[in-house]
């Protein structure tokens, strides 16, 4: 009787088990979601009617604001878990803000993506998901992914109705806009990052707009108003925004 | 004891039947169109043909279903804003595929385009298309022109919502690629089999080669002639090299085309233009990227004594231009007429049902 309670219990354990993606390897695992929250220097952005300004004194508003965010993981010094997934993050759609993945159960210490889309897809055909063109990040007559898109308008711009656009892309050489962002948990976070079996932890991120302004470059809309093409402006551009990113905390339910 | 084991194994037998329908995803067009069934076909490389660099068809397994599905949309006019531009409307069969007798092509409200229509055949051998090769891969060419407002003009999400609305598409692209549905991936991976699998190597040139046909005494010197002044770029057998070079053009004031810089940001690309095949190639005319030279002679004629020498970017093998004397052109133009494909330009698999 035992030995036949065990059978039955086996093949239910083997039917829930068939439903979980590969990735595991047998390990226990949890839940990791990533939340972000666009801001301009630490208030949320509000697309269309927020107006902005600056350091350079320029007024700004922002109608458009999405970024691709790849292979988004968790580290510790001993071990990395990457999702393999690409994930587009848009201002304008809220359930596109948090993204989820399973990663093996265990304490983290920092969390890390590409900001972008490896270059490997930029050349590998038609894609879907996250990727598909219809979500309109990609160019069609120089192939390759817009990795960030900012669209908006600025009294300071003087090209066709006073548009500011920037369309960050490039994915080989020199020119590339591609980021690894790596960001430990802040030393003044409560919590770790602390994977439970079959539990949820949470990572607040902030993305500040306005670091796309200044860093090792400074970009003013009243001589750029739009870079929408691959080169150097562009990867001066994406130099700034690589430090867009803060944790501003970490829950673990 | 014995009715607890059989409500046991019963209970667990109903929970395993439902856990494991809950890994599936609910097959409603597996009901609406039988069984997914593909023919699967293979891309055959003729005989001492180089293997494509690239196998663009390695994530879009060929199939009859998919080519039908490419095809009918090659020739649709609804992948255009008005429904009076198809893919077929700038690439006509038989003109090997580019616009028939035209520098630009026309577009959607009269617009034209901006550069000469290509030819599109042997593409599986080309891994970067366009004049200015700025398209990597087959599958993503067609989001160019579709959403071009001078070409089609149209969305792809309208492109997407008109298919979803005929009577034919869905069922067509469940016989392609099974259920899913209609998404723009597949449509293009269906385009990219129609067009990836248009070979051209049926020309007279292409029979001499495999014997079954011979040169006339013309055609022949024009052969030779060609293996000593083209064919370092217009390489056999595809008769292009696949390179970017510039050929020594004047720049056009109204297009101010500069070619592949425009793509890699490189002064050093600067009026560069991708060599086009030779085959075909009496069938293609005008020539260059902006159609500006009307007849096959004329071209030889810029080659002779046409080429702007003082260009910095001009090709190395054109600062001296190329010496051909009027026989020698006139027998290379016999031999440049024996690489039309009559066979590939009728050839009821690639025309309009």
């Amino acid at each position: 009787m035992k030995r036949i309670q065990i059978f039955f219990y086996g093949i239910a354990m083997f039917a829930f088990t068939a439903c979980q993606k590969e990735f595991t390897n047998n390990q226990p695992t949890g839940t990791i979601k990533f939340t972000f929250a666009n801001t301009v220097k630490g208030i949320p952005v509000q697309l269309n009617t927020g107006i902005y300004t600056n350091n350079f004194g320029e007024q700004y508003n922002i109608s458009k604001f999405k970024y691709y965010v790849s292979h988004p993981g968790l580290s510790n010094t001993s071990s990395t878990a990457t999702n393999k997934d690409y994930y587009l993050i848009d201002e304008n759609i809220a359930s596109s803000k948090s993204i989820s993945f399973d990663v093996p159960v265990g304490s983290y210490t920092s969390i890390n993506f590409l900001l972008g889309v490896d270059s490997a897809r930029n050349v590998s055909g038609a894609q879907t998901g996250a990727l598909d063109p219809l979500n309109d990040m990609f160019w069609t007559w120089n192939s390759g992914y817009i990795m960030a898109k900012m669209e908006g308008t600025s009294p300071q711009s003087t090209i066709v109705n006073n548009k500011v656009e920037y369309h960050i892309g490039g994915f080989s050489g020199a020119n590339s806009v591609l980021k690894n962002i790596n960001i430990v948990v802040p030393v003044s976070s409560l919590n770790m990052i602390d994977i439970r079996e079959g539990k949820i932890s949470e990572v607040f991120i902030e993305a500040d707009f306005d670091k796309w302004w200044q860093g090792s470059y400074d970009l003013k809309i009243a001589d750029v108003p739009s870079v929408t093409m691959p080169g150097a402006l562009a990867k001066s551009i994406s130099d700034n925004y690589a430090n867009m990113f803060s944790i501003t905390d970490v829950q673990n339910y | 004891m014995k009715t607890r084991v059989i409500i046991l194994f019963f209970s667990v037998v109903v929970l395993s039947a439902l856990l494991i329908s809950a890994c599936k995803k609910n097959d409603v067009a597996a009901e609406n169109f039988g069984p997914y069934n593909p023919t699967y076909l293979s891309f055959n490389i003729p005989n001492g043909w180089p293997v494509p660099a690239t196998n663009i068809f390695a994530d879009n397994p060929l199939t009859e279903q998919g080519f039908q599905l490419g095809k009918k949309l090659f020739y649709d006019g609804r992948l255009s804003k008005d429904g009076n531009f198809p893919c077929a409307s700038c690439h006509q069969q038989f003109a090997a595929f580019a616009t028939y007798d035209h520098d630009f092509s026309h577009g959607f409200d009269n617009a034209f385009t901006t550069r000469n229509a290509p030819a599109l055949f042997n593409l599986a051998w080309m891994d970067k298309l366009h004049w200015d090769g700025g398209i990597n891969h087959i599958e993503v060419q067609p989001l160019a022109p579709i959403t071009a407002p001078n070409e089609m003009a149209e969305t792809i999400e309208n492109v997407l919502n008109k298919l979803n609305a005929d009577t034919a598409y869905p069922a067509m692209f469940y016989a392609a690629f099974g259920s899913g549905g209609i998404t723009s991936q597949r449509m293009l991976k269906a385009l990219a089999q129609f067009m990836g699998t248009i070979v051209s190597n049926n020309s007279k040139y292409d029979k001499v080669k495999r014997g079954e046909a011979s040169f006339t005494y013309s055609e022949q010197n024009g052969y030779t002639v060609f293996k000593a002044k083209c064919e370092t770029c217009h390489k056999e057998p595809l008769f292009t090299d696949n390179s970017f070079r510039n050929n020594g053009l004047a720049v056009n004031p109204y297009l101010n085309d500069y070619g592949r810089m425009r793509i890699t940001n490189d002064k050093n690309d600067s009026l560069k233009f991708k060599v086009p095949s030779l085959r075909n190639v009496m069938l293609t005319f005008p020539y260059m990227h902006d159609g500006r030279i009307y007849s096959i002679g004329q071209v030889i004629d810029h080659y002779r004594s046409g080429i702007i020498t003082t260009q910095p970017t001009l090709d190395p093998l054109l600062i001296n231009r190329i010496a051909i004397s009027n026989a020698e052109k006139n027998d290379l133009i016999y031999f440049l007429n024996t690489l039309t494909d009559q066979q590939m330009t009728s050839d009821p698999r690639f025309s309009a049902n």
